[in-house]
């Protein structure tokens, strides 16, 4: 559905994007995460049709990103919700529309639903006057009026309550599950871990690692292990009875093993503990950090 | 660009206050105009009187000019006080027929003054008389007539164009200017025969006068006596300009707002990834304005002729009109680009508005006298009004090159109407640099873009001939200075900004080709303007003049061709040398190649003249 | 105790100032004025020299005379330094006009009219030059004189006699224009242009939101806007400063300075009130500026209806013709100008912020 071939932008001798290149595949939901300036906007920007790459190329729903016809079958959120305030949410809704082809009665049709869906009260409201939360609703009924194949959100969590954070999380998976392709943005990993099949971790302009989670976690994650023994082995402490002791790997957890029963013992308990996507990233971008890259 | 996807944005500017003025703003605006028209008699009634008590002035009551000065508003009338005039108090002392006078400017003005209101009041005076033939011993019949020839006398209108009489196409010009006016020499010759059997009473509203609008827009005799004789004042044409000009300003503040509301607050993203191309955003953003303004200038020529002629006309005033629009839209439209906020878009609106409203206007003040007029198209409107006829190539001469600039300023705008420079608050030095940078990727883009400049170069230079030609002898010096400035930097800003952009290496070779390619481009471009203008409208030695230096005809004809050829190459390659090692180097070269262009242009001038 | 928060509108006055010169826009703004300036003076000066060729350079032209009474006409042009070719008939005359070798005919010939004989001059000028204008007046010169010396030569027969013209000086034509127009203009400008920038700063706070920014430090709407209007209402007779010493260097005496300053900084308040009210009323940049420009250019025209237009009182004072009213004009200016701002201060405060 999604195919970036080594996408790379430059501005002036800066490249906020170098080289990227990765695929989605319909249905999925890509995530993509890093810090601030890693270059993820600039990366949806260009899958969006909104900039130019300076080399590489897109392709999306079967369109080349620059070509207008693909607008038509993507719907894009751009990090902030710029709106017309002077309008309310139904002229706002139908004048797109109506840029998106789409026939009176079914634009009727469709504002109704994703307003109702959304829960957006106030719908008489002009959009100046709306909360932040009102507004980035109106602009995510804005991304599917158009019914698209292919979502592109940019941060579509961002500066919300925990409230309204997780209802636009729950709408996007709904949204996932009704089978469209979403590549969304974030620097919050705890929504991208709940919804996405697929990962990329950008950091100053490259995809420095990507993958489904599991993948990810055992590249860059770290497996640690928890043995529980009935006796005391070294590094272990003392804990409701028993005794614990937290190791990296299999040869630890076996060396463990062969110390607690040479001591007459035995292993109680053995819990494997993964770290999360956030550890993972963090990892990548301390890993990527100490390359030391130049431009900042 | 789809015309349905346009139409529908352009629906939505005026419908939906996606862009437009709602409806409050509306009610208010004509409420104002309304009462604005309704006080503007009141005022026209009271006198604008804005020199009302100006000067002061002393006067005993059995003087003459005690009625003199009483009925004119200019002075404040007191008792004949020698002490208040020695004081300074008063300007003018009148004691019976012995006027003391300040020896001030003040006091001087206040002399002329009572100079011209004597006339007047005797003139009033005068027409109360019994004998009429004493009162007015003289009586003239003033008629305008085309002179074919131009004898053994330079005439001013031929200053700048110097270098052209020596070729002999100095006959042709003042044929040609007859030939122009055919209408108006008609009418002048039936003129001589009419005027004598006119009654003088009904004919002294002069020339000049504004004795409603028929009568001062010909350039008809006049018969009168000799005061009745006014010279053709361009007052006319100057209100025409006014009349057609200030709507335009109301129309592109609400146009600039618009278009700058965009790119606050990343607003026109999500016009920018919706399935419409950025040509349909920019037109169905500008189509309401330019409707709008079509129908506010076509109602106004339509209603100007109709009050002048009494017939339904102006289709060539409107057609006229167009690019003069257009051109307000697109500069406006690229200010907006330009602009970061909006006090900065004020002052580029502010700009826009004074720098064309001068252009459409200098010209129309010469409508009357000299084909130079003609770089504006309120001339053609103004002949149109005036029943005169105006040929295809007088139009095209008129109407081109305000359109080409037109379509580049909206070129160079839409350039920048993109994701990447909408919203950045970039410096407008550094917008006007990507603007030019944007379209060029390659060597040749420089010379299509030299090309591309040709028309505004055009249309400056013939406005810097129309402002500075009526200096005299200076004038050709002026104007020769104010071409190689133009010229220079339409052949290197872009060269300059395509560096700053890096988009070519800063090696002398590359710049000395980029120079080379620019210099051919800026010679090609001109060729053909020339030859345009050669063919339409053959009389126009100031314009030759101006963008050429001479004309020449005969044997030295190709050396003369090669000649500019090798002068606008070797200036362009020294500003590209000089824009490729930054900015002071840049001044530099394009200081050294102006001076190289003026040397050029003088040493022509004087060896051909 | 000082308030803190007047410190904070001078903070915010001060930030209006400073963004316009890192614009450049204040720059712009000057050479603009300095445009119009210039190119109202050079229209003046450019019509009034096509007008009154005295003015600018001496018009040589040389005009063909023919008729029964040439006579008279070459008198009139030796007395008004015209030169003058005699001609056989009007024909002789006409053709060398045409050849170009003369500029004008003039062809003159008795004639019989109701109550007397009368001087019939048939004048045949250019049409299409330049130089039509110049020569209308040179020809209209001479036929004044002619005129002049018949009714004198006739005066007898009029019941009364005309009054005496005064002599002509060497007074400058431009002395009405600068005192009248061009200084007006001047000092109108920097005040239209100080209202038009205080809608653009706060319709632009309003449409960017920044207004809730500036609204979270501890400042009153009242205070934001207090800061705004101070620091535009003082550009204005500061810009006019600089043209009164401008035209003092170029030789124009200005007197009255003071009042022309206190009247320029009541008009720049008037404007800058305007201003406020349409910004914070519309919200809106683009509402704000058309009725903006059109309520200024009504407000213009409308004080005709005064008894002395404000560019009336501009002219008198600085040309040093005042009366009693005049500065009773100066007064009212300024009298109206506290009023409505301070009616506006208090519209401001009872605003509701977050109705914008």
């Amino acid at each position: 559905m999604i195919e970036a071939r080594n996408l790379r932008k430059e501005y002036g001798d800066f490249a906020a994007v170098e080289d990227s290149t990765f695929e989605v595949t319909d249905g999925e939901v890509f995530g993509i995460v890093g810090p601030n300036g890693a270059g993820k906007t600039t990366t949806l920007k260009m899958l969006a049709g909104l900039l130019e790459p300076t080399s590489g190329d897109a392709t999306v729903a079967g369109y080349d990103a620059s070509e207008t016809e693909m607008r038509s079958h993507l719907g894009f959120l751009p990090e902030e919700s710029p709106l017309y305030e002077e309008m309310t949410p139904i002229t706002y809704l139908e004048f797109f529309a109506d840029l998106y082809d789409v026939p009176g009665s079914l634009a009727e049709e469709r504002i109704q639903e994703t307003l109702d869906e959304l829960d957006l009260e106030h719908q008489d409201r002009q959009l100046g006057d709306m909360s932040k939360g009102m507004k980035r609703k109106v602009a995510i009924a804005r991304s599917l009026i158009n019914d698209p194949d292919v979502l592109v959100y940019d941060e579509p969590a961002s500066g919300l309550d925990p409230l309204t954070t997780n209802y636009i999380i729950q709408f996007t998976e709904q949204l996932a599950a009704e089978g469209k392709t979403i590549v969304f943005s974030a620097h919050n990993l705890f929504h991208v871990e709940s919804i996405c099949d697929r990962v990329a971790i950008m950091n100053e302009g490259e995809i420095v690692a990507r993958g489904d989670l599991a993948a990810l976690q055992s590249e860059h994650g770290e497996t640690t292990y928890h043995v529980y023994t009935t006796v005391e082995v070294p590094d272990s402490v003392r804990k409701n009875g028993r005794w614990h002791r937290v190791v990296g790997t299999m040869e630890a957890v076996e060396r463990t093993r062969d110390a607690a029963q040479g001591a007459g013992g035995s292993v109680a308990d053995i819990r494997t503990e993964e770290s999360s996507l956030e550890e993972v990233f963090l990892n990548v971008a301390e890993g990527h950090e100490g390359e030391g890259k130049s431009e900042a | 660009m789809q015309i349905r996807k346009l139409l529908r944005i352009a629906r939505w500017e005026v419908t939906k206050n996606a862009g437009g003025v709602d409806r409050r703003t509306v009610a208010v605006v004509v409420a104002a105009i309304a009462l604005l028209a309704l006080v503007a008699p009141l005022v026209a009634a009271g006198g604008v009187g804005v020199d009302s008590g100006l000067y002061r002035v002393g006067v005993d009551e059995s003087s003459p000019y005690y009625d003199v000065v009483r009925q004119d508003d200019t002075f404040v009338v007191t008792g004949p006080d020698a002490t208040a005039y020695d004081d300074g108090d008063l300007e003018l002392l009148i004691t019976g027929e012995r006027i003391r006078v300040q020896p001030t400017t003040k006091g001087e003005a206040a002399h002329d003054e009572l100079r011209s209101s004597v006339q007047q009041y005797n003139d009033e005076q005068l027409k109360l008389e019994a004998n009429q033939s004493a009162a007015f011993p003289v009586s003239v019949a003033l008629e305008f007539r085309s002179q074919t020839g131009l004898g053994d006398r330079l005439r001013i209108d031929q200053d700048g164009g110097e270098a052209t009489e020596t070729d002999g196409a100095g006959g042709d010009d003042g044929g040609a200017a007859g030939e122009t006016d055919d209408g108006a020499a008609g009418e002048a010759d039936g003129g001589e025969n009419a005027s004598r059997s006119v009654d003088p009473d009904t004919e002294s509203g002069g020339v000049g006068g504004l004795g409603g609008l028929g009568g001062p827009l010909g350039n008809e005799g006049v018969s009168g006596s000799p005061s009745d004789i006014d010279p053709p004042f361009p007052f006319e044409s100057l209100v025409l300009a006014f009349v057609f000009v200030i709507p335009m300003n109301f129309v592109i503040q609400a146009y600039g707002s618009t278009i700058l509301s965009e790119r606050i607050n990343r607003r026109g993203e999500l016009l920018l990834v919706s399935p419409v191309s950025r040509l349909d955003i920019i037109g169905g953003k500008t189509l309401p304005y330019f409707l709008g303004a079509m129908a506010i200038e076509g109602a106004i020529a339509v209603g100007l002729i109709y009050t002048v002629d009494g017939t339904v006309g102006g289709l060539v005033s409107i057609l006229a009109m167009t690019p003069l629009v257009l051109l307000f839209l697109g500069a406006t439209f690229l200010g907006a680009m330009f602009a970061r906020s909006f006090k900065e878009l004020t002052f580029v609106t502010v700009t826009i508005t004074v720098v064309l409203t001068s252009y459409a206007f200098v010209p129309a003040i010469f409508t009357d006298v000299g084909a130079i007029a003609l770089i504006s198209p309120l001339t053609i409107v103004v002949r149109n009004l005036q029943n005169e006829g105006v040929t295809l190539g007088e139009f095209a001469f008129s109407t081109l090159p305000p359109m080409l600039s037109a379509i580049v300023f909206f070129g160079l705008g839409s350039g920048l109407y993109r994701e990447e420079d909408m919203f950045d608050q970039r410096s407008i030095r550094g917008r006007v640099l990507d603007a030019l940078a944007g379209p060029i990727s390659r060597p040749y883009h420089v010379g299509v873009m030299t090309a591309v400049l040709i028309p505004f170069v055009f249309v400056l230079e013939l406005l810097a001939v129309a402002s500075l030609f009526a200096l005299g002898e200076i004038s050709i010096v002026l104007i020769l200075v104010v071409v190689a400035v133009l010229e220079e930097l339409a052949k290197s800003l872009h060269i300059y900004a395509a560096y700053e952009h890096r988009t070519f290496e800063a090696r002398r070779k590359v710049a000395l080709v980029l120079g080379a390619i620019s210099g051919v481009g800026f010679f090609l471009g001109e060729k053909l303007a020339l030859l345009a203008q050669l063919v339409g409208l053959p009389e126009l030695a100031i314009g030759e003049a101006a963008l050429q230096g001479a004309v020449f005809t005969g044997p030295i004809l190709v050396l003369f061709l090669l000649a500019p050829l090798a002068l606008h190459v070797t200036t362009a390659a020294i500003s590209a040398v000089g824009a490729g090692r930054g900015k002071r180097s840049y001044i530099l070269g394009v200081g050294i190649a102006i001076l190289v262009h003026l040397g050029y242009n003088l040493a022509v001038v004087t060896a051909v003249a | 105790m000082r308030d803190p928060r007047s410190w904070s509108r001078v903070t915010i006055g001060k930030r209006e100032l400073s963004a316009l010169s890192r614009e450049k826009t204040i720059v712009l703004a000057i050479l603009i004025q300095l445009f119009i300036a210039a190119f109202s003076s050079f229209l003046v000066v450019g019509l009034t020299s096509l007008y009154d060729p005295g003015a600018v350079e001496e018009g040589e032209i040389e005009v063909g005379v023919t008729g029964e009474q040439q006579n008279r006409l070459v008198e009139a042009a030796q007395t008004e330094g015209v030169g003058t070719v005699r001609f056989q008939g009007r024909a002789d005359a006409t053709a060398a006009f045409e050849d170009g070798d003369i500029d004008a005919v003039l062809v003159a010939t008795g004639e019989q009219a109701e109550q007397g004989r009368v001087i019939q001059v048939d004048a045949i000028v250019p049409s299409e030059d330049l130089r039509t204008t110049l020569i209308v007046v040179q020809v209209r010169s001479v036929l004044t004189e002619l005129e002049r010396t018949e009714r004198l030569a006739r005066s007898e027969f009029l019941e009364q006699p005309p009054v005496a013209v005064p002599s002509s000086t060497d007074g400058s034509p431009f002395f009405g224009f600068t005192y009248t127009i061009l200084l007006p203009l001047l000092l109108f400008l920097p005040a239209f242009i100080s209202g038009s920038i205080v809608v653009d700063s706060i319709t632009e706070e309003i449409e960017r939101g920044t207004l809730e920014l500036l609204r979270a430090a501890p400042l009153s709407l009242t205070d934001i806007v207090d800061g705004k209007a101070g620091a535009m209402i003082l550009l204005a007779p500061l810009q006019a400063m600089l043209w009164l010493g401008l035209l003092r260097l170029n030789g124009i005496g200005i007197n009255h300075a003071l009042p022309l300053l206190v009247v320029v900084t009541a008009i720049a308040t008037i404007t800058v009130v305007l201003g406020i009210v349409l910004a914070l009323v519309t919200a809106r940049r683009r509402q704000a500026q058309l009725l903006y420009s059109i309520l200024a250019l009504l407000l213009f025209g409308t004080a005709a209806l005064l008894p002395e237009h404000p560019a009336s009182t501009i002219a008198l004072l600085a040309v040093d013709s005042t009366t009693p009213g005049t500065f009773a004009h100066v007064a009212g200016i300024t009298v109206f100008a506290v009023v409505v701002l301070a009616v506006v201060r208090r519209y401001v405060t009872g605003l509701d912020p977050e109705s914008l």
